[in-house]
């Protein structure tokens, strides 16, 4: 969908700074900003400065020609590079650079990204111990997350990859509730390991692909040995599979889910796990589908296998922010599949159709579970102050107590479970229909999806259409509180009834990925 | 080359200085040496000063004047001194000026303890003169003595330290010290007695005779006997680097001595280590190098290893930094085993950067240490965001830059330069291990940013720290950073260097 007062105005910044570039500093000067006007004036400008960086990112997204896929550049356009060191080994000069350029994919991130920091700068009202600090930490991560979407270079990428922990380690360590600084300390060295093996494999890559660049355009371009492919699709695995998290990965999630603030759980729930299904795909199916494609029937059977074991996981919750951390497990297992599935229609074009199908499922879901583990979280944090426990058992008769707080529950909770008309339902059935026509079995997926739905509903039941319990206190959310997930709500329900606004983004830019 | 304007804009300015010195007659054959004798000479000037005021001064202005020396003589045209024994190359000029660097800032640190006394600080310039000798040194006997130069002081400096237990942790400093040269003599006589020379490179050399060796094929008694010896000085140098046989005085010493002489210690005498064993193996020992390639991985991983649980287990800041700077070194020896151009390249910047935080961390904590008249620990950290904002923010960029995390220049070095050297030399694993250690030691990096922000101070009342040694660690903090961004002002140095050990 491109828009010409959009094309203008991007034009108009392109000629200047550069759009990429000014959605990666605006943040840290906002960053400094922040700080430097103290706790009065840090939340303003974070939410002004956010607000700035969304309507970029929708401005970017409405000027941006999908269809238009330089074959020179990978299908990367707006590329551009700051140069940071450059070394010489042997005969040829190495550059180790900030490299930035997006296709449909990377723009689909960014909105999402923008809109859920956004989001969660909007929900940070309750944070009040030592705010300048807080925010200014916030829109630094602003910049990480973006970062790891626009990058072209797999060194830009790891820079901001590692990036994204340090703000996020601070934001669930200092302002999460009891047993907040485990959690923190687990996230980090959780993540960093997974990194440290991504790492190594990009060296191997740099040196055994003999083209001494970390630049994707150019790796990408050259032909590998399958067992290096293989290789670092599994070192891959270690560090997206973390972020994601796929199953023997998963152990930090609950921690760092439930121990965070409201705001730092919607932004890992929102955008920290996309960072892994960006890396699968970006990583995975975009550099180096063949090894994929070998490897899809185990990564299949482990997304299934996490999807189900991770629905019954969450059944068993009773703390509603646990439940939500672990539907989000749950969720990004359909990522893995459709990867998994994806990559098998590269190699065999008579699976093409489905694999477009599943990968734009997967993208979808990545952007729907974004927006909609927002809101869940934002809802279960809200529990916390309205009826001062989160735990299921202990809150009852919340339809009666507090009506407004309720629809956005029951809201997002049909949202979480794929129901018509919302944006989940559109992003399960994508993955579905892909991955069935690939692997018959890959539909027992569908069980998980079903126990979702019953532990959702009996969530529901329990919380919010059981008779009051006239001894305890359930108090109305303010809107102050609501506007938040009232904003994301709309999102949700448009992309439900209009999945078209993403799919044009993203359809040509997966059709260019499968054809090579 | 980033500074060559600067250099040459000061080497015109100063010319006239220049020919001045270059006056005093036969001063060529020694011109190399100009840096350190005039470290040499300020140590007597501050001696005669005696403990009058100024004398820090004094010294300062010496390591300064030594650093212009080191521009107006350049290493090109003025390479050579007391016949060929210590040259001045690239790579001897980028540890030289790691030891200046080091040497000013503990100079500024020294305001808090020990700078008032005229021993003090001829103790100190004289080490700092010895360790230049050291880096410059391309023969073993000349090695020695250099060597000895620089260390002696230390031993003294160490007992001169405020705690009772200082002169414990110096007792065993100077035990394993002496336990180090007799190992190093070994190593030499065994040298002699097969190559019968002491000259690491060149003609008639030991390199020359090991190739000599190595070529014929046959493993004889020469081949042994030189490959003990090359063991021997792995051991000897190792023991002033703090790598795996000889750690154990490190965390005593460290933790005893003041801290301005432990930010000498870990910055400048370590790095001195290094680029001798730099030197003894990449130049001498260069053909032997499938040799003692898998040594040094063996006492790389071990050093990690060892240095990471037992920082884990500290509680005590001092002790838990000299720890970590083990580990450091192990990650230095990631490059040296890679035993490539790259890999000297990366580790040669490594002890760079790892000059820079670790001198800037020990003079803070000291600077705290002084300020709360105690040993920190942990519970002493607790609520410093609060009690002291800078130098806990301070803290935490230097505490980013040992962890590697990025925005400081430890991502460069210890997570991008030092790995990938590995991974080019087919060391993939060893990259694996070093960087799984550096995410083992977050355990202990983690701890202390958790302590200082996360945890509730026991008393509100804030900390104001010296004002002197905090701007010492300041510009530590400011070059971290910058060096993220620009790591190729010193990078191109380092490779420079490493051109100038393996073309």
């Amino acid at each position: 969908m491109q828009l010409a007062f959009a094309q203008q105005l991007l034009g108009l910044i392109e000629n200047s700074i550069g759009i990429l570039p000014l959605l990666l500093l605006l943040p840290l000067v906002g960053a400094l900003l922040a700080y430097l006007l103290g706790d009065a004036g840090a939340r303003p400008v974070t939410i002004l400065i956010t607000l700035i960086e969304l309507g970029l990112g929708l401005i970017l997204a409405m000027a941006f020609d999908p269809n238009n896929l330089p074959a020179s550049t990978e299908g990367m356009v707006y590329t551009g590079s700051f140069e940071l060191t450059t070394i010489n080994l042997g005969s040829a000069t190495t550059t180790f650079e900030i490299a930035w350029g997006v296709d449909g994919i990377s723009v689909a991130m960014v909105v999402l990204a923008n809109l859920v920091v956004f989001i969660a700068a909007l929900s940070s009202n309750h944070i009040h111990e030592s705010k300048r600090l807080y925010y200014a930490l916030f829109l630094l991560l602003q910049t990480g997350l973006l970062g790891v979407f626009v990058s072209t270079d797999l060194l830009s990428f790891f820079i901001f990859w590692e990036l994204v922990l340090i703000p996020m380690f601070f934001i669930i360590g200092k302002w999460g509730e009891e047993g907040c600084q485990h959690a923190a300390v687990k996230f980090f060295i959780y993540t960093h390991l997974g990194s440290a093996a991504m790492l190594i494999a990009f060296f191997v890559l740099f040196f055994v692909s003999g083209t001494y660049s970390f630049s994707m355009i150019v790796l990408r371009g050259t032909t590998l040995a399958p067992m290096v492919q293989i290789g670092f699709a599994l070192a891959v695995f270690l560090g997206a599979g973390v972020k994601l998290p796929v199953f023997p990965l998963h152990n930090w999630l609950p921690w760092a889910h439930v121990k965070a603030p409201t705001p730092g759980s919607v932004i890992l729930a929102g955008i920290l796990l996309k960072m892994g299904g960006y890396g699968f795909i970006r990583l995975g199916l975009w550099l180096v589908p063949e090894a994929f494609a070998r490897l899809a029937i185990p990564f299949a059977l482990l997304a299934v296998f996490t999807c189900i074991y991770m629905a019954f996981v969450a059944m068993a919750q009773t703390d509603l922010k646990s439940m939500v951390a672990y539907t989000s497990v749950n969720h990004m297992a359909w990522v893995l599949l459709a990867v998994a599935v994806g990559s098998v229609g590269y190699v065999n074009p008579a699976l093409g159709f489905s694999a477009e199908l599943a990968i734009q499922g997967a993208i979808f879901m990545m952007f729907s579970h974004g927006m909609i583990s927002s809101v869940m979280f934002i809802a279960a944090g809200q529990l916390k102050y309205s009826a001062g426990t989160r735990q299921i058992p202990e809150v009852k008769g919340l339809m009666e107590k507090a009506p407004k707080f309720s629809a956005i529950l029951i809201l997002s909770s049909l949202a979480a479970f794929g129901f018509p008309g919302m944006s989940g339902f559109i992003a399960e059935v994508l993955v579905l229909f892909g991955s069935v026509t690939a692997y018959i079995w890959a539909g027992l997926i569908g069980l998980g999806l079903f126990v979702t739905v019953g532990y959702l509903l009996w969530m529901l039941n329990r919380v919010v259409f059981s008779d009051p319990d006239p001894e305890a206190e359930v108090a109305e959310a303010p809107w102050v509180d609501l506007i938040a997930p009232i904003i994301m709500m709309i999102p949700v329900l448009l992309l439900g009834i209009w999945p078209d606004l993403i799919l044009s983004l993203i359809h040509p830019a997966v059709v260019f990925l499968l054809g090579g | 080359m980033q500074l060559e304007i600067l250099t040459d804009f000061i080497r015109t300015l100063l010319a006239p200085l220049r020919d001045l010195i270059l006056l005093v007659p036969g001063i060529e054959d020694w011109a190399a040496s100009v840096p350190a004798l005039t470290l040499v000479v300020f140590s007597f000037i501050v001696l005669l000063w005696g403990d009058r005021r100024g004398v820090l001064g004094i010294s300062i202005i010496g390591v300064f004047t030594a650093a212009f020396n080191m521009v107006l003589f350049e290493s090109g045209t003025y390479g050579s001194s007391f016949g060929g024994l210590f040259i001045r190359d690239a790579f001897a000029d980028f540890f030289i000026w790691i030891i200046l660097i080091v040497g000013v800032l503990i100079l500024m640190s020294a305001t808090l303890y020990g700078g008032e006394r005229s021993s003090y600080n001829f103790l100190l310039l004289m080490s700092f003169a010895g360790a230049i000798w050291v880096v410059m040194a391309t023969d073993l006997v000349a090695l020695f003595l250099a060597w000895e130069l620089m260390s002696t002081p230390t031993y003294v400096l160490v007992a001169l330290g405020p705690h009772r237990g200082s002169v414990d942790g110096a007792t065993k400093y100077f035990v394993m010290g002496l336990l180090s040269t007799m190992l190093m003599i070994f190593g030499i006589a065994l040298v002699i007695g097969v190559t019968g020379t002491t000259l690491l490179s060149g003609a008639n050399s030991i390199a020359m005779a090991i190739e000599a060796i190595w070529t014929s094929g046959t493993a004889g008694p020469a081949a042994y006997s030189l490959l003990l010896a090359m063991i021997m000085f792995v051991i000897a140098f190792g023991f002033k680097v703090g790598i795996f046989p000889g750690w154990m005085w490190v965390p005593d010493a460290y933790s005893t001595a003041d801290g301005s002489v432990t930010g000498y210690l870990a910055g400048a005498t370590k790095k001195t280590g290094i680029s001798a064993l730099m030197r003894i193996l990449m130049v001498a020992f260069f053909v032997a190098r499938m040799e003692w390639m898998f040594i040094i991985v063996i006492v790389s991983i071990l050093t990690m290893i060892i240095g990471n649980v037992l920082a884990l287990a500290e509680r005590n800041i001092m002790r838990m930094l000299a720890y970590s700077s083990i580990v450091m070194m192990g990650f230095v020896f990631v490059g040296i085993a890679a035993g490539t151009q790259f890999g000297a390249a990366a580790g040669m910047f490594h002890a760079f950067t790892h000059a820079l935080m670790k001198t800037g961390a020990f003079i803070l904590i000291w600077a705290m240490s002084v300020r709360l008249a105690k040993e920190i620990t942990y519970d002493d950290l607790a609520g410093l965001g609060k009690r002291a904002p800078m130098a806990a923010a301070m803290f935490a960029v230097l505490i980013f830059a040992l962890a590697g995390g990025p925005l400081t220049v430890g991502f460069w070095s210890k997570w991008i330069f030092l790995p990938q050297s590995a991974v080019e030399a087919n060391l993939w694993w060893f990259a694996l291990v070093a960087l799984f250690n550096s995410v083992f030691s977050l355990g202990y990096y983690l701890r202390v940013l958790r302590y200082m922000y996360m945890m509730e101070p026991t008393t509100n009342t804030k900390i104001e720290l010296a004002r002197i040694p905090m701007i010492a660690v300041g510009l530590c903090v400011i070059a971290i950073i910058g060096l993220f961004v620009f790591p190729g002002i010193v990078l191109d140095y380092a490779f420079e260097g490493a051109a100038s050990l393996i073309p």
